[in-house]
């Protein structure tokens, strides 16, 4: 048994809709997750680097000013991702 | 007090000078107290001995320069048979760390924030921190190189000399946690790229230069950390006046030290008066001292101390500069002279 050209195109656009389903029920979840985890690192990170914006001096300030693009960067996302469309006082001048 | 404990102690003073015959030693007291003339009296003294030394000087005043009576800049240069030295002017070397961070850091930053990453750079070289962090990741170097046998540290006053090296402790626990934190987002960036194809981004890749400069600097101060804490290698000698104040502070910088595992050899008194004298002001002055002396022998007993006496006039070129530290006497009541 064989089957159409037509036939065959429009089983392989399910295959392909089954599959896009598959891994959106099981991509999304972990997506989330793995986004989430990263921001969160992210912040962390920022802390530990810039401690000293937030009034806890940090021993190596002057050791990891390489970080400092990175950071800067990073500190823009952080003030936009939490509603502060400006950075908020006393820090970065990002924006 | 230790009076009657106190018989003239040779196998301590022999301690003491054993202390200061590790390859790396360094000077340490409040201003004014002679580490500079000291840390200059024991380099040409060991130069003379034969063994290769080198002198480091991060004096202001461009003492050793004035002592050694040479120009020192902030290469080695030799001065004598056997005897190197360098003077290091805290705020270029400031200047000379900070140009290059901005030359490693230059092709990470994007455009839009060059002028901030500009401003916070500015900052950081002006905060007090700068000099003393960029004196001391010169330190490292200089005794990662290690091309000498004997390298005398003629250190910065003693408040600033303990940040220092209490720094590579903390140092080597915060740093880790950052790179290994950074070391962490970028494996997470890459999975959350996996499973998020476009909508990630391409953000934060090939950034590696800062990481391995972060890498090798750490490193660089573990090793010298390892290196400062080992009594075989290092000696931490310091200079005292019998006067309050530079007692005070420097026992309260050889209990820390100490307390952060860094090997303290002991203490010289500098410029202790002649018991000889009969003049009255000086007999005055003598029996204030003898307090302050015995304050001394209370605090730092369990320390070497070696005692040098106040010469009649100050040692003068490198001969005599050279032979002061064999004037050391093993106890205070030893006559001097």
């Amino acid at each position: 048994m064989s089957l159409g050209s037509g036939a065959r195109s429009a089983l392989l656009q399910r295959l392909r809709s089954a599959r896009d389903i598959y891994e959106g029920v099981y991509f999304v979840p972990y997506r989330t997750t793995i986004h989430r985890e990263y921001l969160r690192q992210r912040d962390l990170f920022l802390v530990l680097g810039f401690s000293d914006l937030l009034g806890v001096p940090s021993p190596v300030q002057f050791y990891t000013l390489e970080l400092l693009p990175e950071v800067l960067d990073q500190f823009h996302e952080w003030h936009l991702r939490m509603g502060m469309e400006e950075p908020p006082e006393g820090g970065f001048r990002c924006c | 007090m230790a009076s009657d404990a106190a018989e003239p102690s040779p196998t301590f003073l022999k301690t003491l000078r054993a202390a200061m015959d590790r390859p790396l030693l360094f000077f340490g007291g409040k201003g004014g107290v002679g580490k500079t003339t000291l840390a200059a009296a024991r380099a040409l003294e060991s130069a003379g001995e034969g063994t290769r030394t080198l002198l480091v000087s991060t004096d202001r005043a461009h003492s050793t320069s004035d002592a050694l009576d040479v120009r020192l800049g902030p290469e080695p240069r030799e001065v004598r048979r056997d005897l190197w030295a360098m003077e290091l002017d805290p705020s270029s070397e400031a200047d000379r760390y900070m140009a290059g961070v901005k030359e490693r850091i230059a092709d990470a930053t994007p455009p839009r924030l060059a002028a901030e990453v500009g401003r916070q750079m500015d900052l950081a070289r002006a905060s007090p921190g700068a000099e003393e962090a960029a004196l001391f990741d010169r330190f490292t170097r200089v005794i990662e190189e290690e091309p000498f046998p004997r390298t005398i540290f003629d250190t910065a006053p003693s408040g600033q000399t303990l940040r220092l090296l209490s720094l590579p402790e903390v140092m080597t626990a915060w740093m880790g946690s950052l790179i290994a934190q950074r070391r962490k987002l970028g494996t997470l960036g890459r999975m959350w790229r996996n499973v998020a194809g476009a909508a990630a981004g391409s953000a934060g890749q090939g950034r590696d230069v800062i990481l391995e400069a972060l890498e090798e600097r750490r490193e660089r101060f573990e090793r010298t950390r390892a290196v400062l804490c080992d009594p075989g290698r290092t000696a931490f000698v310091f200079v005292v006046t019998a006067e309050r104040l530079p007692v005070l502070e420097t026992h309260r910088t050889m209990t820390a030290l100490s307390g952060h595992g860094i090997p303290v050899g002991g203490v010289i008194v500098n410029q202790v008066l002649p018991t000889s004298t009969t003049d009255a002001f000086l007999l005055g002055r003598k029996q204030r001292e003898a307090a302050h002396l015995a304050d001394i022998e209370d605090r730092f007993g369990d320390w070497p101390v070696g005692y040098l006496p106040l010469l009649e006039r100050d040692p003068v070129g490198t001969d005599e500069l050279g032979r002061l530290l064999g004037l050391m006497r093993g106890h205070s009541t030893e006559d001097c002279t």
